[in-house]
């Protein structure tokens, strides 16, 4: 035997080899169910264990100066708040405060408090709501929840006649009336007070703080951090809530969240059973993978609706980014971002980039947010045409050779867009937007970069165009003054201007304001109308598709309360349930 | 060998503190720092405050010269991400990674030299062309695929743990129990380390020894009777070990500094995950902390195999003497 007939013959010993394991692979995979058998004979709604997955690991537990996920969920979790905004109906439900009473003008708000211990058996009253209001208002504490506990700019009064009342003064009138304090976890003031006094509290609660530092009012303790591989919180017997037939809550014994830092290897534990539910919705292209599974009853694929978080474009509308830029006489025009929202094909967006699953938009506010989305905007039909009718209502045409358009000065139509590396749907969704673009004539540059350099450009003007997401926490657009007001911090187009740059803004300013400070609902959502309308005129930002969101849950969760807010599901962690599992290798379980 | 010993620990502490030093300038002209992502959250006066706390407004130079007076003293600063003090987060995550890297050099040298000397001591064979297009195909699959594909397949079997380290179970238990619960995730990151440098193990062993099986002493002990594999064993393979160990230093310093990938995708707990994590946020401090833990890994392994090459190559040993 030669030398080539052995090497053929080893190519071909291994594709027999690979072909048959692919056979086997793709066969239907009888030897790893036993392992892992789910029986659901034995349901129970009381007791066992949940496990989920967590992308990121939380650099601190202290919620109120951290306002990244893993904080936020673990506070979700470990404690509770005066009142809570149901995240699945959006309506106020009573927590901490039992019941409260509001005064004519809807300024004065008056909660009793509900008979509750902390974790540790240290009774909670209402010095503890009047530490926390202490320590989010004090400087020194930097707190991240302070301007989201404010009315035009000044902090709530709040005091104390007794042990179980509070009462909280708004300085103005604000919408959202006593929905505010649903952004205000307690914080326990037997614990946490030596460390305000000290000037230590943004350091205090820290991930290396012992378990059992960590008191809790909500339905479960943190018992143990493992850095690295997952944090394991156990029920809180003393939680202060009941089911409707009186039991205590929580449901589970034990949540455990699981550290997997990568999103495809998090989609495969919960494919083998080793986590019940993943962190956040599923991603367009891995639903396919999970049918088979749904079909087989193991899993449930949950449609949560329609994000109301969806990526936008925006380009930079700071005067002085294009004042000696050749591209100032049009790059900055409404007319040129009506003529790109003209030349995006919705549907084929919505095909390339979340594989069918999305709806398009015209706004920032989606379909999802039923109770202030507005449907009677101003939208932009996809027509090339259109699109070059406004760009040649800007002196925009083609005087060259090549495919690109130019001004009279003969500064080609061109721009850069930066983006958010590693985020799928924005990278494809820049790329259709640059292919969409180019048989209009204009040339998209797209970069991609990391989302702390991306912040970096966009905070200090250092943009032509980006495209970006924002996670919002809350639907109340009253509730996000930063985006809508020129003054505000996530006035991306234009932040923080000091007196609005345009007629146009002042407006939304003036209706933003009115709907702000106004008690009658019914009016404020006319006046939020008018602001989305404004808006889609303007289109300082530019709005293509809102993604589905589904999400992949173990068959065995059940009692769930789904949200299109993050945590989609943990929100309500404490009615959650899980099916007894006759399971030998279900992670542990 | 002292003074040679103490001239190679002069190099290492050297190469630490430059490969720190130019981890945190380098983190520095990045742009933005670690309060850049509350950045649209946080107005400027309360971002400034911000920076202020954490010692980032002041200069450069003020901020170097303060960490590397500590790290001369082994105290690389406190982490700005987890505000902790960085060697306690690097030597916790250290451990994870030594754990990892120690079963993966383990099977990549149980794997690759014995593959090497097989396939290098045969100039024809089915069994040489079958070792070959292993090597040839681990070599080539990169780490994300080949870390996937394993994750996979224990995800398809169920026959190991998809990742992480221990079970969440296992933390209660005895330690035998924990040490087999241990011994259950490692078969994966580490074999998801180990394929690829066991290939090129098995690669540069198997060109040494062709060469070295070539060379006249080994024919000599031919012809005193000893037979082909005796002679490839006992006096072509310490000649051929030469090139190899030198392979092992850096390889030493690659996988006790941690890798990234596969760490990621096997929710290992380790050393790479920590500088990634640090790079994205922008914290100066740990990066360096954690740069400075790779440099000394790669100095130790680099003396180690010196050592070692010492010890198996008697032409070594008399160069050092001379």
């Amino acid at each position: 035997m030669n030398r080539q007939s052995r090497a053929l013959l080893s190519v071909l010993l291994l594709g027999l080899v690979a072909v048959m394991g692919w056979r086997w692979w793709s066969s239907p995979q009888d030897h790893a169910d036993q392992a892992t058998e789910i029986v659901f004979s034995d349901v129970s709604t009381r007791g066992g264990v949940l496990t989920s997955s967590l992308r990121s690991e939380p650099r601190t537990f202290n919620r109120w100066v951290d306002r990244n996920f893993p904080p936020e969920l673990i506070s979700q979790i470990t404690q509770s708040k005066l009142i809570r905004i149901n995240r699945s109906t959006q309506e106020i439900e009573p927590a901490l405060a039992q019941s409260w009473t509001a005064s004519p003008d809807n300024q004065t708000f008056t909660l009793a408090l509900r008979d509750a211990a902390w974790s540790d058996g240290t009774p909670f009253t209402s010095a503890d709501v009047l530490f926390t209001f202490k320590a989010v208002y004090d400087p020194k504490v930097n707190s991240v929840l302070a301007s989201s506990l404010q009315v035009g700019g000044q902090p709530l009064a709040v005091t104390a006649p007794d042990a179980h009342t509070v009462v909280i003064k708004y300085p103005g009138p604000f919408g959202p009336g006593i929905a505010m304090l649903d952004n205000l976890p307690i914080a326990p003031k037997h614990k946490l007070e030596a460390a305000l006094t000290a000037g230590t509290f943004a350091q205090a609660w820290g991930v290396a703080t012992p378990a059992n530092e960590l008191v809790s009012l909500g339905p479960f303790v943190l018992s143990r951090y493992e850095p690295g591989q997952r944090l394991v919180f156990d029920r809180n017997p003393r939680y202060w809530k009941k089911d409707a037939s009186g039991a205590a809550l929580p449901n589970l014994d034990q949540l455990i969240l699981e550290v997997v830092p990568d999103q495809n290897a998090e989609l495969v534990r919960l494919q083998a059973g080793q986590i019940d539910m993943l962190q956040q919705q599923v991603r367009p292209e891995d639903i396919a993978t999970l049918r088979p599974l749904v079909d087989q009853g193991k899993l449930q694929l949950l449609e949560l609706g329609v994000s109301t978080d969806p990526d936008l474009f925006f380009f930079n509308l700071r005067p002085e980014q294009w004042a000696k830029d050749p591209r100032r006489a049009w790059i900055a025009r409404k007319e040129f971002r009506q003529a790109i929202s003209h030349a995006v094909d919705r549907e084929a967006f919505t095909n390339t980039v979340f594989l069918g699953a999305g709806v398009p938009i015209w706004g920032p506010i989606t379909p999802g947010n039923q109770k202030w989305f507005s449907p009677n905007v101003p939208r932009y039909g996809f027509s090339i045409d259109k699109a070059k009718e406004l760009l040649a209502g800007l002196g925009l045409a083609n005087r060259d050779a090549d495919e690109w358009l130019e001004d009279e000065q003969g500064t080609e139509a061109r721009f850069t867009l930066l983006t958010y590396r590693g985020n799928s749907s924005l990278e494809r969704g820049s790329a259709v937007l640059r292919e969409d673009l180019r048989p209009l004539g204009i040339a998209v540059d797209v970069v991609a970069l990391e989302q702390g350099a991306l912040t970096e450009r966009l905070v200090k003007g250092d943009f032509e165009a980006i495209a970006f997401f924002f996670s919002s926490s809350n639907l109340d657009p009253a509730m996000n003054p930063d985006f809508w007001l020129s003054s505000g911090s996530g006035h991306i187009w234009n932040i923080a201007q000091a007196t609005p740059a345009t007629e146009w803004e002042k407006q939304i300013d003036e209706l933003m304001h009115k709907m702000t400070s106004g008690t009658d609902q019914a009016q404020r959502k006319q006046d939020f109308d008018q602001v989305q309308k404004i808006f889609a005129e303007n289109l300082p930002v530019i709005y293509f598709v809102a993604p589905r969101m589904y999400m992949g849950v173990s068959s065995r969760v059940g009692s769930m309360s789904p949200s299109i807010l993050r945590p989609q599901l943990l929100w309500a962690a404490d009615t959650l349930t899980v099916r007894a599992t006759g399971a030998t290798g279900q992670g542990g379980r | 060998m002292g003074r040679y010993l103490l001239r190679r620990l002069g190099f290492a502490l050297l190469l630490v503190l430059t490969v720190s030093s130019a981890s945190l300038l380098l983190t520095h002209l990045a742009p933005g720092d670690i309060t850049s992502e509350q950045s649209l959250t946080l107005d400027p006066a309360a971002r400034a405050r911000l920076r202020a706390e954490l010692g980032l407004d002041r200069p450069l130079a003020v901020q170097y010269v303060t960490w590397l007076g500590g790290a001369v003293q082994l105290d690389f600063g406190r982490s700005l991400l987890y505000a902790r003090p960085v060697s306690s987060l690097v030597s916790e995550r250290a451990l994870n990674t030594a754990v990892l890297a120690t079963v993966a050099l383990f099977l990549a040298t149980v794997i690759g030299l014995p593959l090497g000397v097989y396939s290098g001591s045969r100039s024809r064979g089915l069994g040489r062309a079958v070792v070959r297009v292993l090597s040839i195909v681990a070599l080539s699959v990169p780490p994300l695929i080949g870390s996937l594909a394993l994750v996979f397949l224990a995800a398809r079997t169920g026959w190991l743990p998809v990742g992480g380290m221990t079970s969440a179970a296992g933390f209660d238990s005895t330690w035998a129990d924990w040490l087999a619960d241990l011994a259950r995730h490692l078969p994966i990151p580490a074999l998801a380390l180990a394929l690829p440098l066991a290939a090129t193990l098995e690669r540069l062993q198997s060109q040494a020894i062709a060469k070295a099986v070539h060379e006249p002493f080994v024919a000599a002990s031919r012809a005193r009777g000893l037979d082909q594999m005796q002679a490839v064993i006992r006096h072509a393979w310490p000649v051929s070990l030469r090139s190899v160990l030198g392979l092992y230093g850096v390889m030493i310093g690659a996988l006790f500094s941690g890798s990234f990938v596969v760490e990621v995708v096997t929710s290992w707990p380790g050393l790479g995950r920590l500088m990634y994590d640090a790079l994205k946020a922008r914290d100066l401090y740990l990066v360096a902390g954690c740069a400075a833990s790779g440099a000394f890994f790669l100095a130790a392994g680099t003396l180690l195999a010196d050592v070692l090459l010492a010890f198996a190559d008697p032409r070594v040993r008399s160069e050092e003497a001379r």
